[in-house]
């Protein structure tokens, strides 16, 4: 992340929930110390443990996985467009346009609205809310962001971006049984299309109708959370 | 393709009937000179072409589904809309009824397919019309920008690529205008059904 740009203010909308991610987190820690050794405290105990790396568990696991997936592409997306609109309003990227700006900032905070929709489906079934973008393509676009010059850049990694949130709300919809989760995939994942949409014509793209809309989708194997 | 249940069918069908409106309606604009034709504005015509496309790819999907719940495939333009259409197309006088019209019949068609997402029940299929309601989705947001831009009476903004420094700010959101995609005007599930 580059200096002086605030990108976790585009994730104060998600503040609110970092307390019941941290309660939550706590609900799901590892039991306490182990129990004292059969025969009382002064008899031989067993074995001491072979001492190893074990490692963490996932946090999110079956349906609640994909939850997180759908809240981690969401947020990701949100905190790169806001880091973006952000740079534009301090002049890091020349003279960008109004209606670069205007769909910037429209876009993420959609997306980061997206995010808390599913934040809330996760502290609802008592799991921990994802905070950010947790996940294994984080590290690239930042990079990409980091490296823009112009608002052509800005416009470019937002089609990308959107384009994988789409892709990825859309394959999730197969995989979500509870209804409020499908509604919510199904509600999203036409908004991010939209956000592709107009920033393909901001670029002088010609119209896009993907043969496969989920190809480019992450799976929560790119969570790392 | 994973079989559907029965309940299924009807909302296959309404679907077809709605995709197949939207693509026939397509085709009628494109053979307009301002739709497809060399008077057109490139953002228009490209997306007409584009729509055409993609409403091909949705017609055969959903005929595939709903074969697979043990249904008819639903052939028909969307009885509802279709007196609509018939009416206004004749009325159809420049690119901005160009757009209006387009519009009007992809913004009832994503939110039905959007409330398909949810009701439908084989994960499959609903991730298949999922895709379709993006792919409506897109053009519905391009739609309303070049709504939007028509209606300034400036023509010119309309260009491929635009102007970006002549381009209004909400040009750059008047195309997603909804945190989460509506499906008030959702089409009832058996609007189109085979009788």
């Amino acid at each position: 992340m580059s200096a002086g740009l605030p990108r976790r203010r585009f994730l104060a909308g998600l503040g609110t929930l970092a307390g019941a991610a941290a309660l939550a987190a706590c609900s799901d820690a590892a039991p306490g110390s182990a129990p004292p050794p059969p025969g009382g405290p002064g008899a031989p105990g067993p074995p001491a443990p072979t001492t190893t790396t074990t490692p963490a568990a996932p946090a999110y696991t079956g349906e609640a996985a994909l939850l997180a997936l759908g809240a981690a592409v969401s947020g990701l997306a949100g905190d790169l467009l806001g880091q973006a609109a952000a740079g534009a309003g301090q002049g890091r990227y020349g003279a960008v346009p109004a209606v670069v700006s205007s769909y910037l900032s429209g876009a993420a905070s959609q997306h980061v609205a997206h995010a808390e929709a599913w934040n809330r489906l996760l502290v609802a079934a008592g799991r921990p809310a994802v905070v950010g973008g947790p996940l294994t393509v984080e590290p690239g676009l930042q990079q990409r962001l980091d490296a823009a010059l112009a608002p052509v850049d800005l416009l470019g990694l937002a089609a990308d971006v959107t384009a994988t949130a789409a892709a990825t709300l859309t394959a999730i919809v197969g995989g979500l049984t509870a209804p409020a989760a499908v509604t919510l995939a199904a509600g999203a994942a036409p908004v991010a299309a939209m956000h592709g949409a107009t920033a393909g014509f901001l670029l002088g793209r010609p119209p896009t109708a993907p043969a496969d809309p989920t190809a480019g989708a992450l799976g929560t194997d790119a969570l790392t959370v | 393709m994973t079989a559907s249940a029965p309940a299924d069918v009807p909302i296959l069908q309404t679907a077809s009937s709605l995709v197949e409106l939207t693509a026939d309606t397509y085709a009628s604009l494109q053979a307009l000179p301002f739709g497809g034709g060399s008077s057109a504005l490139a953002p228009v015509r490209d997306l007409l072409a584009s729509g055409v496309e993609a409403l091909g790819r949705a017609r055969t999907d959903l005929a595939a589904a709903t074969r697979a719940a043990g249904g008819r495939v639903q052939t028909a333009p969307d009885p509802k809309y279709a007196p609509v259409v018939e009416q206004a197309l004749p009325t159809v006088r420049g690119p901005g009824d160009v757009v209006g019209l387009a519009l009007t019949l992809e913004d009832v068609l994503a939110q039905t397919l959007v409330r398909d997402v949810a009701d439908l029940s084989v994960p499959e299929v609903r991730r298949t019309v999922a895709g379709h309601a993006g792919d409506s989705a897109r053009r519905k947001a391009l739609l309303l920008t070049l709504q939007a831009l028509l209606a300034t009476g400036r023509a010119e903004l309309a260009a491929v690529p635009p102007d970006l420094l002549a381009l209004p700010p909400a040009a750059g959101t008047v195309g997603f205008p909804d945190v989460l995609f509506p499906t008030e005007k959702a089409s009832p599930a058996d609007e189109g059904a085979v009788r």
